[in-house]
């Protein structure tokens, strides 16, 4: 489980500067790194918080679905993980799309951080010691 | 995509129907707004950027072109929310 940040997407902000309408503050979110999932997925609350629209929709199997893929809300935001400490640079993403799924906070957090962002770091699992840690 | 009744209906069947042409250009990002195909882009961020800034907070499509739609596949307990919820 890690802190991370939802902001709007920095294009989106861009325009919203652009036409002096104000930025919706970042959400604060809690988020669980799954290797199980191929994509990130937010809570829609999060989503509205930030007073997005979806710019597209994807194809999702879970196990609530069964076989036949759900079509999901896919919305571009910015998600930034912060370093570890302030000496460590955050992992920033100003423009990533990720999908809608809900009933995460109901199990303690609001993401999932899937292997689109994953694909980016270097995250090693010490079940020893019952810690991860990632590295980018 | 069906006759499900949502937000971005019309991007996504202008999708469908310029898929053909578009599948030359497989890989890259296509932005689409109503009815009309506006461009293809190289990377995710240059299509939404254009999408703003050609259509501010109106909707439109910015979808990766794929030949065989890619299925998201996630192995946790998670609801999703389907659009038909939202339209």
């Amino acid at each position: 489980m890690l802190n991370a940040m939802v902001v709007v997407s920095a294009p989106r902000q861009a325009w919203l500067t652009q036409a002096k309408q104000p930025t919706p503050a970042a959400v604060k979110i809690r988020a669980l790194v799954d290797t199980g999932a191929s994509g990130t997925c937010i809570d829609p609350a999060v989503m509205a918080q930030l007073g997005l629209t979806p710019t597209n929709v994807a194809p999702m199997l879970t196990p609530t679905t069964g076989a036949t893929p759900v079509l999901v809300e896919q919305f571009d935001v910015g998600l930034v993980i912060p370093g570890s400490s302030a000496k460590h640079a955050p992992l920033a993403f100003p423009t990533i799309p990720v999908m809608a799924s809900a009933l995460f906070a109901a199990q303690g957090f609001h993401a999932l951080i899937g292997r689109d962002i994953l694909r980016h770091c270097i995250l090693n699992y010490n079940g020893d010691f019952g810690y991860f840690s990632l590295g980018y | 995509m069906g006759n499900i009744a949502m937000a971005l209906e019309r991007e996504l069947a202008a999708y469908e129907a310029n898929l053909e042409t578009l599948k030359a250009q497989e890989g890259k990002f296509v932005l689409i707004k109503g009815d009309d195909v506006i461009d293809v882009f190289t990377s995710y961020e240059d299509a939404i950027k254009e999408g703003y800034q050609k259509f501010g907070l109106e909707p439109f499509l910015v979808r990766q072109i794929r030949a065989l739609e890619q299925v998201h596949f996630i192995t946790r307990f998670i609801e999703p929310r389907p659009v038909e919820a939202t339209a």
